[in-house]
């Protein structure tokens, strides 16, 4: 017996020294080297985290030769360029995945699991750590069903940005705790003499689904589903919601319904709206004084609660390998994303204008302090819902009902309840048709 | 007498265009047929089945749909009369002798808005009508009115576009006018001028006439147009505020491109054909008379 532990010692510890040797020669130099020349074709979208991935593309595709070829794209442009590249077997290696996408793309089959490539000794970088990502961001944005399909890449929050001044100049020290706070006391005081107390971009498209209608159903306790895929949207809590938004509109510009994410980050730049809650992904052009002339004034905080806690919104996309591509363009596609997300390259990353999904670049000493969203990012990161929208495949096809009806609540048409009432309705005849009350398909979001 | 021409000949001449037209028209159009038929979703061809006519009597029976059909047909109803009388005075204003140099300038800006890419168009309306920077509301500050919410107003978003489609298409009317103009012999309205000196009677008995031929592909075109009309509304207003400026193109991008519905968006489109063949029918009926 004590032989025998003592052979499994010595051969654990050989193991060890094996995966250890094996650890320390893994380069992406080598790694790469049998795809020398291979072109990889990936969809940016128009944003800073991308802009940062380009500029740090040259020092990759140096060390590799692997080519990445970058298709750039609207995001509104984005899901139905993929979605037809995907269908047609088209060009696209990488796979730029919304997080609300990720049950289409992987039902459809287009994405293939990481664990391909985390199996494999000879791509798989020893220092992937991928326990090193939020778990929530991980999870949300590239999860599905238990397994991991894409790596976090372009990382959102909600957060509010807050100008300081305009909130001083009203006799507040600080942001509103609560939505209730930010309505009844900042709403009226900040208010006035052509300048707006909030801005909630409204715009009818995905920012009508994700960035204004969702973002006051949660917090209230409200949610799109129940527990067994009908409409919540009539419930009290969720009216709450939708309710509260109606009222807080008379402190927000005129034509809200208008205001796309420009729109709304340029009119708090501009200093003519005192409080927005938008995307951490924005802090790029808020502090950048070509396009922002409050950058001396910024604040960032995490959203205001609501009765049901922060729950902000989440939003971002994940970058996967797609199953389209051969074996050779899966491989190369796999390291550019893991040497994009990795640990080693977080914070030129962050630097550069992305916002990275790893916990350990927000722990470096003076990140906290260069970057003012960070603690409210890390805090609104520990309190997120993942299906903040849900991300079934039937998402494309809700958030067009969403978008329309919501839009409609807002501008009065309809009543909240009658938006509701319809919105659920059509939700619901989709959610029919796709097999979740027949038991066809597993009550998953 | 001329040798009679082969028919290998003939087929040799045509067939190039016979070819063209059904790879690049006919084909689509029976392939949209048949996805028009079937449930046919982009996210789930794994489903792919035959419904018959069901995406038809869906379609058929969707307030939505009728609605971006109502709004379509409230914009051609408004716009192209708007175009038409419009451009029917630029026409006559250029018809008259004696303008020189102004008749060539006036012709060559009137090429300008239609020579703007629809989408052009579109984005320069967001810029120009925007509430706080754009020029239009720093126009009207001039004379004391106060800013107006242009695109995030459903009504004024709707004028909006009406606005823009009669400022691109306009210039289009005045000279196919004026090119039925200057085919009215010039001894007729000169016997006519002499009859009477009622500009109405000479453009209602002599003029007219003449213009019937343009007016008539007028109406066909700017109607074919306005039921297609996509990409100035798209990214003016993109279907909004609400559904306020949800043309019928609007609605069929939505759901064939956006919730990637094949099958519900070629039902649409190919509804909105036949209703588009129909209105062409009555106009050559009604209005189309050989001069």
């Amino acid at each position: 017996m004590k032989f025998r532990t003592c052979v499994s010692g010595l051969a654990l510890m050989a193991g060890l020294s094996t995966g250890a040797a094996v650890a320390s020669e893994w380069t992406l130099e080598k790694a790469a080297e049998p795809y020398a020349g291979t072109v990889v074709d990936v969809v940016f979208l128009l944003r800073p985290g991308y802009e940062a991935a380009e500029a740090m593309l040259p020092e990759f595709e140096a060390k590799t030769g692997i080519k990445v070829n970058i298709v750039k794209s609207p995001y509104e442009n984005a899901l139905g360029q993929q979605v037809r590249d995907f269908v047609a077997n088209g060009d696209f290696d990488i796979a730029l995945i919304d997080l609300v996408w990720i049950g289409n793309f992987v039902e459809n089959e287009w994405v293939v699991p990481v664990s391909k490539f985390t199996s494999n000794p000879d791509l798989a970088d020893p220092a992937l750590d991928m326990d090193d990502f939020f778990p929530l961001v991980l999870d949300a944005f590239g999860g599905w069903d238990g397994e991991i399909y894409g790596l976090p890449f372009d990382n959102y929050s909600g957060l509010l940005f807050y100008n300081e001044r305009m909130l001083k100049d009203a006799g507040f020290d600080g942001p509103p705790k609560t939505w209730t706070e930010l309505k009844d006391v900042y709403g009226p005081a900040l208010t006035k003499d052509g300048k707006y107390a909030f801005a909630l971009q409204s715009k009818r498209n995905e920012t009508q689904s994700a960035d204004s209608f969702a973002r006051v159903l949660w917090p209230f306790g409200g949610s799109f589903l129940d527990e067994n895929f009908r409409s919540n949207l009539l419930s009290e809590q969720s009216q709450a919601g939708l309710k509260f938004r109606q009222d807080l509109m008379q402190y927000m510009p005129e034509g809200i319904v208008s205001y796309d994410h420009a729109e709304t980050v340029n009119a708090f730049a501009q200093g003519d709206v005192a409080m927005i809650t938008e995307w951490s992904a924005f802090y790029a052009t808020l502090t950048d004084p070509e396009t922002s002339s409050i950058v001396d004034d910024l604040k960032i905080a995490p959203e205001p609660m609501g009765p049901a806690g922060r729950k902000p919104a989440l939003g971002g996309f994940s970058l996967a390998v797609a199953s389209q591509a051969d074996e050779n363009e899966q491989a190369a596609a796999w390291l550019f994303i893991q040497w994009v997300t990795s640990k080693a390259n977080a914070k030129e990353y962050l630097d550069r204008g992305g916002v990275p999904a790893r916990q350990s670049v927000y722990e470096l000493p003076g990140v906290a302090e260069e970057f003012a969203f960070v603690p409210a990012l890390v805090e609104s990161w520990q309190d997120g819902v993942p299906e903040f929208r849900p991300r079934f495949a039937e998402w494309p096809e809700i958030t067009e009902i969403v978008q329309e009806w919501g839009t409609k609540i807002m501008l009065g048409e309809v009543s909240t309840e009658e938006g509701a009432k319809i919105l659920g309705e059509r939700m619901e005849a989709v959610l029919e048709e796709a097999g979740y009350y027949s038991g066809d398909k597993p009550l998953a979001q | 007498m001329p040798a009679k021409t082969s028919r290998l000949t003939l087929f040799g001449f045509l067939a190039p265009a016979v070819i063209a037209l059904a790879v690049i028209g006919v084909g689509p159009l029976l392939y949209a047929f048949y996805t028009s038929l079937h449930f046919f979703n982009l996210t789930k061809l794994k489903k792919i089945r035959f419904l018959g006519f069901d995406n038809y009597s869906s379609v058929l029976t969707d307030p939505v749909f009728w609605e971006a059909m109502g709004r379509t047909f409230t914009m051609l109803i408004i716009a192209l009369p708007l175009q038409i009388f419009i451009g029917l005075g630029i026409a006559l204003i250029l018809n008259r002798p004696g303008l020189g140099f102004w008749r060539v300038l006036t012709r060559l800006s009137l090429v300008l808005p239609m020579a703007t890419t629809y989408a052009v168009v579109g984005l320069l309306g967001q810029v120009m009508f925007n509430l706080k920077f754009g020029v239009v509301n720093q126009l009207i500050g001039f004379i004391g009115i106060g800013p107006v919410n242009w695109i995030g107003d459903p009504t004024n978003a709707f004028t909006v576009i009406v606005f823009w489609d009669v400022w691109q298409w306009t210039p289009f009317v005045a000279l196919v006018l004026l090119a039925g103009l200057t085919t009215v012999p010039g001894e007729v309205e000169e016997a006519a001028e002499l009859e009477t000196k009622n500009w109405w009677t000479i453009l209602r008995y002599v003029q007219l006439p003449f213009l019937i031929p343009g007016l008539v592909a007028v109406l066909i075109l700017r109607t074919a147009d306005t039921l297609k009309l996509f990409d100035m509304v798209f990214t003016l207003t993109r279907g909004g505020p609400g559904s306020a400026t949800e043309l019928i193109s609007l609605m069929i991008q939505r759901v064939g491109f956006r919730a990637f519905d094949q099958g519900v968006a070629s039902a649409q489109a190919i509804i909105l054909l036949i209703i588009t063949i129909i209105l062409a029918q009555i106009y050559i009926k009604v209005f189309y008379k050989e001069v």
